[in-house]
């Protein structure tokens, strides 16, 4: 076995009271991907905002390299060997990469190569960053703008940062949160190649198939406790998920009936220049198609081309017979279509407003008297659709921006529900939402299908796809690939036509 | 009594570009407009001339032109409301200049000049005015649909157009406003020193600005309340008043008032931090 | 929510408190004033002007002298602000108000609010239409007039003029105007080439010179500025160019910049205007009305041309 790099004992912090984290530990080898896994909630962020020397622990002991780290600051952690890559990318994007890289030891490159120290040596920052990133087999100008990059070429500008920092060890956070499968792929390779560096990783992500595929050891979080510490190889999918939410998950997808009716929504020929071209479809009330495909094949922007987001260049929308010009989501919710976009925090709601506004935004002209706001008739309304989909909230007047992601989501799909649409698009319903809400959103789905709504749901999850579809539609590249049924559709084949 | 008549033009100015300020945006023509709206207004006040609905209308009439043009110019140009209102802003100082010919507009009627100067029940007039635009404007941003989707607006705009709102018509509707009420401030100033001034009201936009932000509204968008400004509002009238009684040096003046604002945005900002 | 209001109620009590000392301070010098200390109270155009502030200064002075208290206030160019300083100080009690007005009639209701509360009122410097208690100052009719002069007796009755004004409607830009217009009259030799606002302001006047230097360049004889600023800015402009020694430039004021420049000969002249006698005579006057003794219902306090033979006695002041 290899020897202990990091060790984490007791390590408890409080905020107002609450315990956010409750004598946690951790034994991080040297050279092994240790995945951190738990609910949102479950204490993983302030775990590792204590790593960093972010946030100071109230009691507990953190022994790096044998020493003892204590009231160490982020620049401290980060000279002894300890770098972050986080979700929210914390770039300067004026600047280039190469001064990204090397930002705040500027006077290190510069005293190597023995100029008075205010000088600023940008063609040496330039050649060692070009340097090292052709070392990790990445090909990004080092002279670009950060701004310019994609984020997962900017991921890996911070991993070279990291390496730059002889960095020990690395946190991921979420990194594949939002770059396409290709660039994950290039990810993981990375991630190798520093494992077999003797850099030890910790990974930390809501995506089971990637834990299994990259991670050595998975330690579970539950509501601020430690649960357990296993090698990856000794769990599955289920068992892992019933330790994460602590109680045994029987079934993820509700049963399908699979009751439709008519024709409501059908597209032909629907075509946007340089995003997607020629898609045709159509949607019966009470099924839900899948649409799947690789990050940028174009899903979202069907959805949003359907929604009056984006213009469209080409091609017609019917709903029920009716040829329909759909020009902005005022009109598209006018004519019945309902949108819960996967940038909830971007397109979903207003995170300063109440839980209450926020559910009533789009109905709000059928909650009135004349120019007024009829008040008891809304909060009528709000109750009921926090009862109906169970939306945990400490009561209607909470700001939006403080419930779960799962509430937040629940939200949305309350708003979109009330202005009664025939047609629902649901785009990555799940992302960033806990397991436990999400088999909650998943019935909710079902029941809105069961009620007769046509609904249309993009996700990057193959089993969500898979789970929840009557038909599939695979995108690639901005073209429909195939449209295969539900029940006879397997991860290989929607793969295949995804890359065709 | 003399602080709510001495800061009812800044408070009218200021719950105007509150509701802009919710929304996201900001407007710097406040003070042009005031100008505007004043010489127009003096131009139909003469004594024996017009009766007295004339010079109001045509005042607030111009204000709403003029707060409507930025509204649809800003809407229209995707060209930030900083830009937009800076242009309008000097565009509203040489329309003042043009339409008086550069000489202040004087020799006004007394029912005209009764509206700045004038008591009702004891209680000067511009106080009533300032009462009722602060009832009319809490009642707009707390119990109407389109004070609701201020704050969507200025919460998140992209979101708020994904639920269906017109964002465009609630920003051409806070613009307009916003030009009526710098009207009626342009009025009553015109009124209290019974001459249209084409200079009047520069520098007006920044007091009004700055009640709304010790008030708590946020510059970038979505929170904010009438109540706040109008506490904001008071407070800087209370405090310039002050220190000018208290014979403290118009120069210190300045530095406390930039360090009064400074500190209730700190306050404001540490108070959002202990809660988040 | 709650939060931000607390953070708001903070400043205000903050500022509450601020008024209640500043209203037992006023107070206080208000139950005194019966026995012995007179207050008065003064608003002045813009404390960042200049002569202004020198006005300023030798009132203070003499009213540190004669022992009275002196509340000097800046109205910042704005009439709004001066009528609600002079409606504080009425509602504060002082014994007499000095006002220099802003404007000719936008200042006018501040010199009303006064009457109409029986407490006297001086205007100093400037004048508004309303008419006040007692006016101190100078006829600015006068200084143009002076300047005007100068000019036509410098170019023999015969040449190309140029005017700049101050801010236009301004009390002091109309009868430096009047004036001016008046010589111009009298003088049908001298024409009157262009005119146009440089508000007062050096750099302003200085770009405005400019561009009349590339309009009529050497048909320019003389320029009158209103006043001194906005001559400095000119001579600079025409110095520039090299048309300095052909062109003779006067302004009025005698601010200490101008009096250096005509002691170098790059301004040909300035006008003196007496900003020590204007504040000091304005304090005596106040006083006199307070205490209801009599008083001179206008004092105009004479102005002097100053060149290049007799600027020695003026830096000296």
């Amino acid at each position: 076995m290899a020897e202990t790099i990091l060790r984490v004992k007791q390590l408890s912090r409080s905020f107002s009271g609450i315990k956010a984290l409750d004598n946690v530990q951790l034994d991080l080898k040297k050279g092994e991907v240790h995945a951190l896994m738990g609910e949102n909630g479950a204490g993983k962020s302030t775990f590792m905002k204590i790593l960093i020397g972010l946030l100071a622990a109230d009691s507990g002991e953190i022994i790096f390299e044998g020493s003892h780290l204590e009231n160490s600051n982020v620049s401290d952690t980060l000279k002894k060997g300890i770098s972050m890559i986080h979700q929210e990318m914390l770039v300067i994007p004026e600047l280039t990469v190469a001064q990204n890289i090397f930002l705040g030891r500027e006077k290190e490159v510069t005293r190597k190569s023995g100029w008075p120290s205010l000088w600023l040596d940008d063609s040496e920052i330039n050649r060692k960053a070009a340097e090292l990133l052709k070392q990790m087999g990445v090909s990004i100008d080092p002279e670009a703008r950060m701004k310019f990059l994609s984020v997962a070429q900017m991921q890996m500008v911070e991993i070279a940062k990291a390496i730059s920092n002889n960095a020990k060890v690395i946190i991921m956070d979420e990194p594949t949160s939002a770059i396409s499968d290709r660039e994950v792929a290039t990810l993981f390779g990375i991630i190798r190649e520093l494992k077999a560096r003797e850099v030890s990783i910790i990974y930390i992500s809501h995506k089971m198939d990637e834990i299994f595929e990259i991670s050595d050891t998975i330690t579970v979080l539950r509501d601020g406790k430690y649960i357990a510490t296993k090698a990856a190889s000794e769990l599955d999918n289920n068992s892992l998920i019933a330790m994460m939410v602590g109680r045994e998950i029987s079934q993820m997808f509700p049963e399908n009936a699979g009751n439709h009716g008519e024709v409501v929504l059908s597209v032909q020929n629907l075509s946007s220049k340089g995003k997607f071209s020629d898609i045709h479809f159509q949607v019966r009330s009470g099924e839900i198609l899948g649409l799947a495909g690789l990050m940028g094949a174009g899903r979202t922007e069907i959805a949003r081309a359907i929604f009056g987001l984006d213009p469209l260049e080409k091609g017609e929308i019917k709903i029920r017979d009716q040829n329909v010009r759909i020009q902005s989501p005022q009109d598209a919710i006018s004519k019945g279509i309902g949108y819960v976009s996967e940038d909830r925090k971007g397109l979903g709601f207003i995170p300063d407003m109440s839980v209450s506004d926020n559910i009533i935004l789009s109905s709000l002209r059928q909650h009135r008297k004349g120019i007024f706001i009829d008040e008891k008739g809304k909060e009528l309304t709000v109750n009921r659709i926090i009862n109906e989909l169970r939306i945990k909230t400490s009561g209607t007047d909470q700001k939006a921006v403080q419930l779960s992601g799962g509430n937040q989501q629940k939200v949305v799909i309350g708003k979109v529900l009330l202005a009664s649409p025939e047609i629902v698009i649901l785009d990555e319903p799940t992302r960033g939402v806990d397991v436990g809400a999400k088999v909650e959103i998943y019935k909710l789905i079902r029941n809105l299908s069961e009620k007769g709504i046509a609904i249309i749901m993009i996700s990057s999850e193959l089993p969500e796809i898979l789970g929840m579809s009557d038909r599939i539609l695979v995108l690639s590249k901005g073209r429909q690939t195939a449209v295969l049924s539900g029940k006879e559709a397997t991860q290989e084949m929607i793969m295949k036509y995804a890359v065709a | 009594m003399i602080i709510g008549t001495q800061v009812s033009i800044n408070a009218l100015l200021a719950f105007g570009v509150t509701f802009v300020i919710i929304t996201g945006g900001i407007d710097l023509s406040l003070g042009s407009m005031v100008a505007v709206t004043g010489v127009v207004a003096a131009t139909f006040a003469h004594p024996d001339t017009y009766p007295l609905a004339v010079p109001l209308l045509a005042g607030l009439g111009a204000g709403l032109l003029f707060g409507a043009f930025n509204g649809f110019v800003v809407t229209k140009s995707k060209v930030p409301p900083f830009i937009v209102t800076l242009g309008t802003m000097t565009i509203g100082r040489g329309l003042a200049l043009i339409l008086s010919k550069g000489r202040p507009v004087s020799n006004l009627s007394d029912p005209f000049n009764f509206i700045g100067g004038g008591n009702v029940f004891g209680i000067p007039f511009p106080i009533i005015i300032l009462i009722i635009a602060f009832l009319v404007c809490s009642v707009i941003l707390n119990k109407t649909i389109l004070g609701r989707y201020m704050y969507a607006v200025g919460g998140n705009e992209p979101a708020a157009r994904a639920s269906g709102i017109g964002v465009n018509r609630v920003k051409m509707w806070v613009y307009t406003i916003c030009g009526i009420l710098s009207a009626l401030g342009g009025i009553l100033l015109t009124s209290r020193i019974t001459t249209g001034q084409p200079n009047a009201g520069a520098g007006f936009e920044l007091d009004a600005i700055a009640a709304a932000i010790i008030g708590g509204t946020s510059t970038s968008g979505g929170t904010g309340t009438m109540t706040g400004t109008l506490i904001g509002a008071l407070l800087i009238g209370v405090i310039s008043n002050s220190l000018d009684l208290l014979n403290v040096t118009s120069y210190y003046q300045q530095v406390v008032m930039g360090v009064i604002i400074i500190g209730a945005v700190v306050l404001d900002s540490a108070g959002k931090k202990e809660r988040g | 929510m709650g939060m931000k209001f607390n953070a708001v109620y903070a400043v205000f009590i903050a500022g509450v408190i601020l008024l209640g000392c500043n209203q037992s301070g006023g107070s206080e010098s208000g139950g005194e004033n019966a026995g012995k200390k007179l207050v008065i109270g003064a608003t002045m155009l813009s404390m960042q002007n200049e002569f202004i502030v020198n006005v300023s200064d030798e009132m203070e002075s003499r009213a540190k002298a004669l022992d009275v208290e002196l509340i000097t206030v800046d109205a910042e160019r704005s009439a709004l602000k001066q009528v609600e300083q002079v409606e504080s100080f009425i509602a504060q009690g002082v014994d007499a108000i000095i006002m220099n007005p802003c404007e000719v009639e936008a200042s006018s209701p501040a010199v009303k609010l006064a009457m109409n509360a029986k407490i006297p009122i001086i205007n100093v410097n400037s004048e508004t239409s309303a008419k006040p208690t007692a006016f101190v100052g100078s006829d600015d009719t006068e200084s143009a007039r002076i300047a005007m002069k100068y000019i036509a007796e410098k170019l023999g009755g015969k040449g190309n003029v140029l005017i700049m004004h101050g801010f236009m409607g301004q009390a002091a830009q109309l009868k430096r105007d009047a004036g001016a217009k008046e010589v111009l009259k009298a003088n049908p030799g001298l024409k009157l080439l262009a005119e146009q606002s440089g508000e007062w302001d050096r750099a302003k006047a200085m770009s405005l010179t400019e561009n009349w230097i590339q309009s009529y360049g050497n048909q320019i004889n003389a320029i009158f500025a209103h006043n001194d600023e906005m001559g400095m800015g000119a001579v600079k402009a025409l110095e520039a160019a090299g048309l300095k020694n052909k062109v003779i430039v006067i302004s009025v004021d005698a601010i200490p910049d101008a009096l250096q420049a005509v002691k170098k000969g790059t301004l040909d002249a300035t006008i003196y205007q007496n900003a020590a006698q204007q504040g000091g005579t304005a304090i005596e006057t106040a006083i006199k009305a307070a205490k209801k003794e009599a008083f001179k219902k206008e004092v105009l306090i004479p102005f002097q041309l100053v060149t290049k033979e007799n600027v020695g006695e003026f830096l000296k002041q």
